[in-house]
């Protein structure tokens, strides 16, 4: 299908999105492949970092998509269509973030440090002798690892290509069969997309620290992915009902159910955070604490880091704010006020995947105890937003595009007319 | 006839439709009404706004509960096992804000189901055992095929005679007088 007559001019800007996706993505891996030859691992965790975001946003938004469809959720199809639009970019964003990452091997060890028997670890042990991850070999193991982070680009661009046809289907045809099968799929596709993103979650997030291990962690990942897809979406479709194809359609009420979901999911990531927190910290076993130690204070001193610093900026920044402002029905209503609350959901996930990914035990020799650990403060940062930007823009070229194609509305939605009237 | 009687509850009147009824709560909205209330069958989408309700202030005794709820919960673990019986468990401070956190939290959400549950209770005025509405024949027909509007005494601007008359404006079907 070639362009609809009535395509709306936003669009037409998908081809200055992808320019700048292009060009940033370059510099990102230019700086990445040069890292190779100091053996740099933060320039390649930029990548890995500005990726997952986007992979996170997407796949709550893959999620979103399948719960609306599942529960027939009235108010949903008008936004619904904007994330279907979104979703062709989950298996790109993937395969140019995760995937060459994992199947390059210089990079692969130098992220995933298990994967390279000779690494050196702070004892002085090499990884190919380390019983720990002897035990764990059944799992991490390099080929089984692969074969996983191939299967997350074919499932999950596998899932969004059937959520999306269907639909659009739906606008030429106008049967209501497509919204049986869509609802069957994604009857089928929840639960195995709940497995994937915590197998994703493992792979892509907790091995990167193999010796740690937490079964929250797919949780997490998952009330992350919601929170920042929520986020993403209150603030498109503001900018959307602002001179966009959402003007006049989108009305309160969407807005309110958008605020009391990114309330909801404000509170079920707390407590998934926290009860990670606490059952570490309660039973207080050092193979599990060390990690929450490493994001806490200088091993040698014991003085606070800049990890701490960020750990409470989760608190509070992440927690605490957006939960007592989203408390308040105005702040769910009143258009400002809720992306104002988004751009902070946005900006402290992106602080909670630093968090989890950043931190690690460098092997040196020099340092009393065998290792340092990464700061939060350095020019990887830089780096690391420079690729959230590009893969945004990656993700926002697609978006465009495809409504430049597509209906923008989903047109013959047997419930467009109750998504369009939805009242509080 | 045209003073106020104290033993009148309010005028009642009753619409076949769900428009007219609609329309009918929105010109008592602009009229000024403050005292009176709206009957329906089943709930009609935007009656709220077209009677100018605004929003329950429930969820403020919520959070009071909450606040309250919190602030008791950590209460009570400091006194126990910080300042009464001081005792260590588990390796962990007397008192710090992580170990008792369920405890915080279950106590927040309790105080917080207690602020809503007795809040409506509150700002309902219940528990109440009878209602004079309950006394018009009419009454019984509003949970089956019936709208209802039902002006009360109590409103500053109530005269007999008048909100007869301005229910009858309003194109209701039958206009009754309820004693209280």
């Amino acid at each position: 299908m070639t362009s609809l007559p009535s395509a709306h001019p936003v669009t037409a800007q998908w081809k200055k999105f992808l320019v700048v996706a292009v060009a940033a993505l370059a510099v990102s891996w230019g700086f990445a492949f040069q890292g190779l030859s100091g053996h740099e691992h933060r320039p390649a965790l930029s990548v890995l970092v500005g990726g997952l975001f986007w992979v996170s946003a997407l796949i709550g938004m893959l999620m979103l998509t399948m719960i609306t469809r599942v529960f027939d959720a009235g108010w949903a199809p008008i936004i619904r269509r904007s994330w279907e639009l979104a979703l062709p970019g989950l298996p790109v964003v993937l395969a140019l973030s995760v995937l060459p990452l994992a199947l390059l091997p210089d990079f692969r060890h130098l992220l995933w440090e298990w994967t390279d028997a000779h690494h050196v670890l702070p004892g002085g042990h090499e990884v190919g002798h380390d019983p720990i991850l002897q035990s764990k070999s059944w799992f991490l193991n390099q080929p089984f690892f692969l074969a996983r982070i191939v299967l997350y680009v074919v499932f999950f661009g596998g899932l969004a290509w059937l959520l999306r046809r269907g639909s659009i289907a739906q606008d030429s045809d106008r049967s209501a069969g497509h919204t049986h099968r869509l609802h069957a799929i994604s009857a089928a596709g929840i639960p195995m997309s709940a497995i994937m993103l915590t197998m994703l979650a493992f792979d892509c997030l907790m091995a990167l620290s193999y010796h740690w291990f937490s079964t929250m962690y797919g949780v997490w990942f998952f009330a992350l992915s919601i929170r920042i897809s929520l986020a993403v979406t209150v603030l498109v479709t503001h900018l959307l009902t602002r001179g966009g194809w959402l003007e006049g359609i989108m009305n309160q009420a969407h807005r309110h159910v958008l605020g009391c979901l990114c309330l909801a999911f404000t509170v079920f990531w707390a407590y998934i955070s926290f009860s990670q927190y606490f059952l570490i910290y309660t039973a207080n076993i050092p193979e599990e604490t060390f990690w929450y130690n490493l994001r806490e204070f200088d091993p040698l001193t014991g003085a606070k880091s800049q990890w701490w610093g960020v750990s409470m900026y989760l608190i509070f920044g992440f927690f605490v704010l957006p939960f007592l402002t989203l408390l308040f029905y105005r702040t769910k209503i009143v258009a400002g006020r809720l992306a104002a609350v988004a751009g902070l959901i946005l900006a402290g996930g992106l602080a909670d995947l630093w968090f989890n990914a950043v931190p690690r035990q460098i092997t040196d020799k020099a340092a009393p105890e065998g290792f340092t650990v990464t700061p939060f403060l350095s020019s990887g940062l830089a780096l690391d937003l420079l690729a959230v930007v590009g893969f945004g823009c990656l993700v926002a070229a697609i978006f465009l595009r495809g409504a430049s194609r597509h209906e923008t509305v989903p047109v013959h939605d047997p419930r467009i007319l109750e998504s369009i009237n939805y009242h509080e | 006839m045209n003073e106020r009687n104290d033993r009148i509850f309010g005028v009642a009147c009753t619409f076949r439709r769900p428009s007219d009824v609609y329309r009918a709560a929105e010109k008592v909205r602009d009229a000024g009404w403050k005292r009176w209330d709206v009957h329906t069958p089943f709930p009609i989408h935007g009656l709220d706004h077209a009677m100018g309700l605004p929003r329950s202030p429930v969820p403020r005794l919520t959070l009071l509960g909450g606040v309250t709820g919190f602030i008791t919960g950590c209460l009570l673990t400091w006194f126990m096992n910080s300042y009464d019986y001081p005792l260590i468990v588990g390796g962990k401070p007397f008192w710090s804000v992580i170990y008792p956190f369920p405890v915080l939290y279950e106590c927040t959400i309790l105080f917080a189901a207690f602020g809503t549950f007795f809040g409506q209770f509150i700002f309902n005025r219940l528990p109440r055992h009878h209602h004079p509405l309950f006394d018009l024949p009419q009454f019984a027909r509003v949970s089956d095929d019936t709208f209802m509007v039902v002006l009360e005494a109590r409103d500053p601007q109530f005269r007999l005679d008048d909100a007869r008359g301005f229910l009858q404006s309003l194109g209701g079907q039958e206009i009754t007088v309820i004693r209280d």
